[in-house]
């Protein structure tokens, strides 16, 4: 391996792809039936910032080989970052002295390889390297950073910004000939303000901004919206308990869309420890939803040609017209449940809009309800899908916002939960890999 | 298992001469202090699923991170390799962060903390109004070890690991015919640690750190559950008993026949009892990072100008402790190569020290108090919590609940949530009780417990004679993940919102 970084797109050299390829040789040379090696670069540079000044710089690079080792019907993983050609047969021996320990597990295996990538060669194919990361500098970095910062302001106590650029560079083998790769850069920027009110109350707010394309990644925008997320929450009021229309600002809606998407994992079905367990093909949610995977969409945060095994992804339906369409089931999962193998995961999940617009005009056409802007703390049981989150936003009337609420939970069960959407609007935040736009549904349960 | 300072120096091929050199490479560019964190890990997982042990693996993560200070300003930079040419690299990026081009290499000693001052005592404002004490810099002693091992993870045979995971889901089974899945996991890890630092001091470690849960299914009609019930020491191989197969089989169908008969309460505002022990999460999360200097001196904690001052009724005192033998937490250096030690936070209900790293103590003009920790040589330390638990008061826990008239009783929190300027918390009850006219009557779940931590310590009306410091696999996630364990007695707090049923 080597610290080269001066090449033209990713990190690893042809050196270092034939050094996972040997440790292939090597597994099966000691025994092993088949392998998958997963060798993994990355380096990242960050500027942070306290009230307007450099506060902190650090560098990074990572590198590990993780050996995926099956041999005598067993399976077991094993990752080293003191990866050389040298101690590589010597870690491979133990990985498979441990293997040999455990029990046999017929059904684990490499994929097949008719649903493995093809066509993720170069790394490049999604469009995810910019080439500009490799004109940054210190100076360029401290200049984003500091030209980002709103200190000082009125009322602020503090600012903390913080500025990186990266590079992650993935290279996948096994032993059926499998080769993929994808290579990556993001630039991001994300700052906490904290300010206080005239009682001596403080509040924070955050507000972050990242893209794999430097070009678009706005991080003068960020203190002013951070700023502006603090200083709403003045003068917080108590507001009746009882059922509201509940509006989900996009910055954190997708925090009601991850449970779900867990409950359709295989891993999650097979131990029976799922609220979705039952519902491959049936219609468990409302007309109004729909979400696909957007996992090949050409230079966007989330995309990926290939799954943790190289299963190739596809731009695919999860929840169609309320119909769950598909599980994230992994080849391991799919012996052991007879359910058809799809990815592990889904890539860059979006929920379809059903009308345009954002939370002003979702507020407008509701009228009376409380815009959630934040969760703070909660959970939701993954074998009944009920919740209980804390949430933090604002009463609003006739369209209008009146006042902050605090104290707010919200409960109920999250199928009944969606099957109460309203409106899903189309704002979606360009920085997410999951791509869920404010959301808008009826008689949510709301104590405080 | 504190090894000899060969040992370190052999298992990371370096020399003091050549840390040196190091070290004042960092400060090269006009920084006045730096440091050297070399860290060896070896981590093993085993998982019992589907009725056998099918899965295992380890993992190898070896590297120096060198951090270089200039005030409170932090350059960081990490090598995976400990080449004398990856390392100069390394403190040269750190370095980067003081900015100027000064050439005098010489690693100045820096005359800042309050080790240097002439008295043992130096009076001081920032601790509460007590003298500080002056710095104590320590020597590993394998004589004073808080985590000795007797049998080393690394050479324990994986068939012993993978039998005790077998026995002891077989053991969970046999609890509950209502059980249909169990998972176990046994993790462990050894780490071999040397640090040294521009004042010349060198400092060696060696931290286990092992963890055993299991995860368990229930299904009786139509409904079904789950429980999770760990136990996590540093210790070595020796901890895998059947005194430990019995304790997490019991614990892990404890209260099940509650949880299916639990329903979610009306909510509102309501006297609230924390049971004793693992309640404490919410100490931590609520109050204990609003004590965290960094927070302090950025001026976003809730306790920013509250030192030496009342933020509590008299008889609380809260601790945050590197001391307990084999604990979770428990440090013999913390990650900046100062002494693990026991820091009173809060005594007799008054602010009297926040936990510090070596940058916050140097604002502060305080000792640091061993608090400066990280999740590994990737990252620089900040101030972080080790045990932290608040000790015993003079209340009675059976007399405690008797004096509720309408509350709850919660003894098993999840997915707290705090925002540290603000002080308000969020916590997720997994099971508990009503209390109605002091006994506790309907099993809950499914519900919140919100509050505002500054208010809920004030807010507290007894304190139990049954401080207990939980057992359990508790993770502190701040950016950075480091072990560390909690702990509270039976607690009385007059008036948190729960959040019900309608």
């Amino acid at each position: 391996m080597t610290d080269n970084l001066n090449i033209n797109a990713g990190l690893l050299l042809p050196e270092d792809m034939e050094l996972a390829k040997s440790a292939l040789e090597i597994a099966l040379k000691e025994g092993a039936s088949k392998a998958r090696a997963n060798l993994s670069f990355s380096v990242m540079d960050l500027v942070a910032t306290l009230n307007g000044q450099v506060d902190k710089v650090t560098h990074s690079f990572d590198r590990s080989l993780t050996m995926y080792i099956y041999a005598d019907g067993r399976y077991g993983t094993f990752s080293t970052n003191r990866v050389s050609a040298d101690s590589l047969t010597e870690f491979i021996r133990k990985g498979l002295e441990t293997v040999r320990a455990l029990s046999p597990d017929p059904c684990r295996d490499l994929p097949d390889i008719s649903r493995t990538a093809l066509d993720a060669g170069t790394g490049l194919e999604l469009g995810l390297w910019d080439p500009e990361r490799n004109d940054m500098d210190p100076q360029r970095r401290r200049a984003i950073a500091l030209g980002a910062s709103i200190w000082p302001k009125e009322g602020l106590i503090s600012e903390e910004g913080e500025y990186s650029d990266s590079v992650s560079d993935l290279y996948l083998v096994d032993t059926q000939g499998l080769e993929c790769r994808q290579i990556e850069t993001s630039f991001e920027y994300g700052v906490e303000v904290t300010v206080q009110d005239a009682a001596g109350n403080r509040y924070s707010g955050y507000w972050w901004d990242s893209n794999p394309k430097l070009e678009n990644l706005n991080a003068d925008e960020c203190g002013p919206a951070a700023l502006k997320r603090a200083m709403s929450q003045f003068d917080p009021q108590d507001f009746p308990v009882g059922r509201y229309n509940m509006v989900v600002e996009n910055e954190v809606a997708g925090r009601l869309l991850t449970p779900v998407l867990n409950a359709l994992n295989g891993s999650a079905i097979q131990q029976q420890n799922s609220f979705l367990a039952d519902s491959l093909g049936k219609k468990v949610f409302p007309d109004n939803l729909t979400v696909i995977d957007c996992a090949r969409e050409e230079g966007k945060s989330g995309s990926r040609l290939f799954d943790s095994e190289g299963v190739a992804t596809s731009n695919s339906i999860i929840i169609g017209h309320g119909v769950v369409e598909e599980f994230f089931v992994t080849t391991y999962i799919a012996a052991k449940t007879g359910l058809k193998p799809t990815v592990d995961d889904c890539s860059r999940p979006k929920v379809m809009p059903t009308m345009r617009g954002g939370k002003r005009e979702i507020m407008d056409r509701l009228s009376d309800g409380i815009l959630v802007t934040g969760f703070n703390g909660g959970n939701s049981n993954p074998t009944t899908g009920r919740f209980s989150f804390g949430v933090e936003g604002f009463l609003f009337k006739n369209g209008k916002i009146l006042h902050p609420v605090r104290e707010a939970v919200i409960t109920g069960d999250l199928v009944t939960l969606w099957n109460n959407l309203t409106a899903a609007g189309s704002d979606y935040r360009r920085c997410s890999s999951r791509q869920v736009p404010t959301l808008a549904f009826k008689d949510v349960d709301f104590s405080a | 298992m504190i090894n000899t300072e060969n040992y370190y120096l052999e298992t990371f091929g370096v020399s003091r001469s050549l840390m040196e050199e190091l070290a004042a490479e960092g400060l090269r560019t006009g920084g006045d202090y730096s440091d050297l964190f070399f860290e060896s890990t070896w981590g093993s997982s085993l998982m019992f699923k589907d009725g056998e042990v099918t899965y295992g693996g380890f993992n190898v993560d070896y590297g120096v991170g060198i951090r270089v200070l200039k005030g409170e300003k932090t350059g960081y930079a990490y090598s995976e390799s400990t080449s004398r040419d990856a390392m100069i690299s390394a403190a040269r990026a750190a370095g980067a962060i003081a900015g100027s081009s000064r050439s005098d290499a010489a690693p100045a000693r820096i005359l800042t903390d309050a080790r240097d001052h002439g008295s043992p005592y130096v009076k001081s404002d920032s601790n509460g109004g007590r003298p500080v004490r002056k710095f104590f810099t320590g020597v590993p002693n394998p004589a004073a070890d808080r985590y000795p091992v007797l049998n080393d993870w690394r050479v324990c045979p994986t068939t012993d690991q993978a039998a005790f995971l077998s026995k002891l889901a077989g053991a969970v089974m046999q609890k509950d015919t209502r059980i249909v899945k169990v998972i176990a996991t046994l993790s462990s890890q050894m780490s071999d640690y040397l640090m040294f630092n521009s004042f010349g001091e060198l400092k060696y470690d060696t931290r286990p750190l092992a963890t055993v849960a299991v995860s368990v299914i229930f299904k009786q009609g139509d409904d079904m559950e789950s429980k999770a019930a760990s136990r996590s020491w540093r210790t070595g191989s020796e901890m895998l008993s059947d005194e430990l197969i019995s304790e997490i089989s019991a614990l892990a169908v404890k209260g099940i026949d509650e949880k299916f008969e639990a329903r979610r309460p009306k909510g509102g505002k309501m006297q609230v009892v924390m049971g004793a022990g693992a309640s404490g999460i919410l100490l931590h999360e609520a109050m204990g990072h609003a004590f965290e200097a960094d927070f302090n001196r950025k001026g976003q904690s809730i306790f920013s100008d509250r030192m030496g001052k009342r933020i509590c009724p008299k008889g609380i005192s809260i601790v945050d402790d590197a001391t307990l033998r084999a604990n979770r937490g428990s440090l013999n250096f913390d990650d900046e190569g100062v002494p693990g030690q026991r820091t009173m936070m809060v005594e007799d209900g008054i602010l009297t020290s926040y936990l510090h790293d070596r940058i916050s103590a140097r604002f502060y003009g305080v000792t640091p108090t061993g608090n400066g920790r990280r999740e590994s040589f990737r990252y620089e330390p900040l101030p972080r919590m080790r045990a932290t638990y608040m000790e015993g008061g003079d209340s009675d826990p059976q007399d405690i609940i008797a004096s509720v008239k309408k509350g709850i009783y919660v003894d098993d929190f999840t997915n707290g949530q705090v925002k540290i300027g603000e002080g308000d918390f969020t916590f997720y009850v997994n099971s508990g009780f009503l209390i109605e006219n002091g006994r506790k009557t309907m099993p809950v779940k499914d519900i919140n417990i919100i509050g505002n931590g500054p208010q809920a310590l004030a807010d507290i009306i007894a304190v139990g004679n049954d401080p207990v410091v939980d057992k359990g696999a508790w993770t502190c996630g701040k950016g950075q993940s480091v072990p560390v364990s909690c702990g509270i007695p039976t607690v009385l707090v007059n008036g948190l919102t729960v959040g019900g049923e309608q």
